[in-house]
């Protein structure tokens, strides 16, 4: 294995390793606004070094450019529904706990 | 066990599932779910048992699922129109007859 | 290893499947529909078609998803309560039942995986024939060429289904999704930057369906599910009567093709003959446009689109 498919499989292994932190907090966070908030920053770093692994390993220009415009939509989906969720889940009442107990 | 055995398995058992909820479920709506997954699990069917031409697979039968794709998706629309005149007209989303007087 | 994978995917899509129609909460079965619909399209390109993968990503999982969930929440605010009690006095038939035919899916399917070797005659006569219609793609060649009646009689069936749908529910004005009064910003930017691309990624799958992966109905798809979110952001609207411009993209993709069929008969060529690749990329075009449109009318449930909101 040359040193550019070692580097490629660390990605891609790291990247997997994202998307089982974000799956995790899925299940363990008690609500909607914790749970958000891992799954969109794990899942989207994961899928940066998928996409970037994925790239390496292509050899091809092209094809880690077309990789990261796929990264960049799934980015932009990523957002947009996390934030409608977000407002959804304030406007159902969520409850939000602060560090020292009270609420926002 | 081959790959192929693994896929036709899988077929059969999802198959079983769609099956088991399509009788046993009482919202229209989950039938038609069960109804999709039925025929999904056909379309898997068909894909792997296409050999190999030449390298490449077998063209007719994926022409036959992308078919049945669209034709799922078409009928899938028709029967929640259906579903939602019957909804309307008789508040009720299931066909049970129960013996109970419909009193919704 | 491979087997592995395989063995991951597969066990994955039983258990969506499961899990997609057991249990109380209709809304949780058909989010985990949505996701059985985006491992059906992994399945797909482990299986070796990516033409499938992304016609199962677009309308299987996309389309059928919005369909499904537009109506659940259409069918909640119609009847709030919802029976989802299994009931017991059928359960171990069904449970036979579905056994039973669990185990003659596997025997056909194990059957036919074996007799694999002298088969293929069909498929053989397509790989040969191929070339001479100019196309690289043999998905293409089959539904646009060789076995063209069925694509004919889909598109037809597509156009049907609008019909039917239309007499069901009457000429409605008003879609069944409705969009939220109030939006926020970052959908304005979604939108603006998701439905240009949507129409650059539709066209470009029409023009290099030929030879790659793509073609009519994944560029369809594309365009469709690009109508869905415009419909569910207000920038669409339904309309209760379908003008002529709607009226002619439903039509056109059964028009342009059934025409093509029956005027080769005036040429002395057998019914649907295709003249030529220009033929073809003609054929695709206006599929592609009725695949779109119908798609997005089924979506909206309602007779006509009209312009909503900037």
């Amino acid at each position: 294995m040359t040193a550019v498919e070692v580097l490629a499989a660390a990605m891609l292994v790291a990247g997997g390793g994202f998307y089982l932190a974000g799956t995790v907090g899925l299940l363990r966070f008690p609500d909607a606004l914790s749970r958000l908030h891992a799954l969109t920053k794990a899942d989207n770093v994961g899928l940066l070094l998928v996409c970037a692994g994925l790239g390496l390993l292509s050899g091809s220009l092209r094809e880690a450019a077309l990789l990261l415009l796929i990264w960049l939509l799934a980015l932009l989906a990523a957002t947009v529904s996390a934030h409608l969720i977000a407002r959804r889940a304030l406007a159902d009442g969520v409850e939000v706990e602060r560090r020292d107990g009270g609420t926002p | 066990m081959t790959s192929a055995t693994v896929w036709v398995l899988a077929a059969a058992s999802i198959f079983g599932v769609g099956l088991y909820a399509l009788i046993v479920a009482r919202h229209l709506l989950r039938q038609l779910i069960a109804v999709n997954v039925m025929g999904s699990a056909v379309f898997v069917l068909l894909v792997v048992a296409a050999g190999p031409i030449a390298g490449a697979l077998d063209g007719i039968p994926l022409a036959l699922v992308l078919t049945g794709i669209v034709v799922a998706v078409s009928a899938t629309g028709f029967a929640l129109a259906l579903l939602v005149r019957l909804a309307e007209a008789t508040g009720s989303i299931s066909l049970e007859d129960d013996g109970e007087p419909d009193d919704r | 290893m491979s087997l592995a994978v395989d063995l991951s995917i597969a066990a994955g899509l039983v258990v969506l499947a499961w899990r997609s129609l057991a249990g109380r909460d209709l809304f949780r079965g058909i989010v985990m529909y949505i996701v059985f619909g985006l491992l059906l399209a992994v399945t797909w390109a482990r299986l070796g078609s990516p033409d499938l993968a992304m016609a199962e990503a677009a309308i299987g999982a996309g389309v059928t998803g919005a369909l499904l969930m537009v109506a659940y929440w259409r069918l909640k605010r119609i009847s709030p309560a919802e029976p989802e009690d299994r009931s017991p006095r059928r359960s171990r038939l069904a449970a036979t039942v579905a056994l039973l035919s669990t185990g003659m899916v596997a025997a056909i399917g194990l059957a036919a995986v074996q007799a694999i070797g002298p088969g293929g005659i069909a498929g053989r006569a397509l790989f040969e024939a191929l070339p001479a219609t100019g196309l690289g793609n043999p998905i293409t060649g089959v539904l646009v060429v060789f076995r063209n009646l069925d694509t004919v009689l889909e598109v037809a069936v597509l156009l049907a289904a609008y019909l039917a749908v239309r007499a069901v529910l009457g000429d409605r004005g008003e879609s069944l999704a409705q969009p939220p009064p109030q939006e926020a910003r970052l959908v304005g930017a979604l939108v603006g930057v998701v439905a240009p691309l949507s129409v650059l990624v539709a066209l470009y799958l029409l023009r290099a369906g030929s030879y790659l992966p793509g073609g009519a109905f994944q560029a369809g798809a594309t365009l469709a599910a690009c109508g869905v979110l415009l419909l569910l952001t207000g920038r669409l609207r339904a309309a209760a009567d379908a003008g002529p411009w709607v009226r002619g993209a439903l039509v056109v993709g059964t028009a342009v093709f059934g025409l093509f069929g029956v005027a080769m008969l005036a040429f002395g060529e057998p019914l649907l003959a295709i003249p030529g690749t220009w033929a073809v990329y003609l054929i695709e075009t206006a599929m592609m446009v009725s695949i779109a449109v119908t798609l997005m009318l089924l979506f909206a449930g309602a007779a006509g689109l009209g312009g909503g909101r900037r």
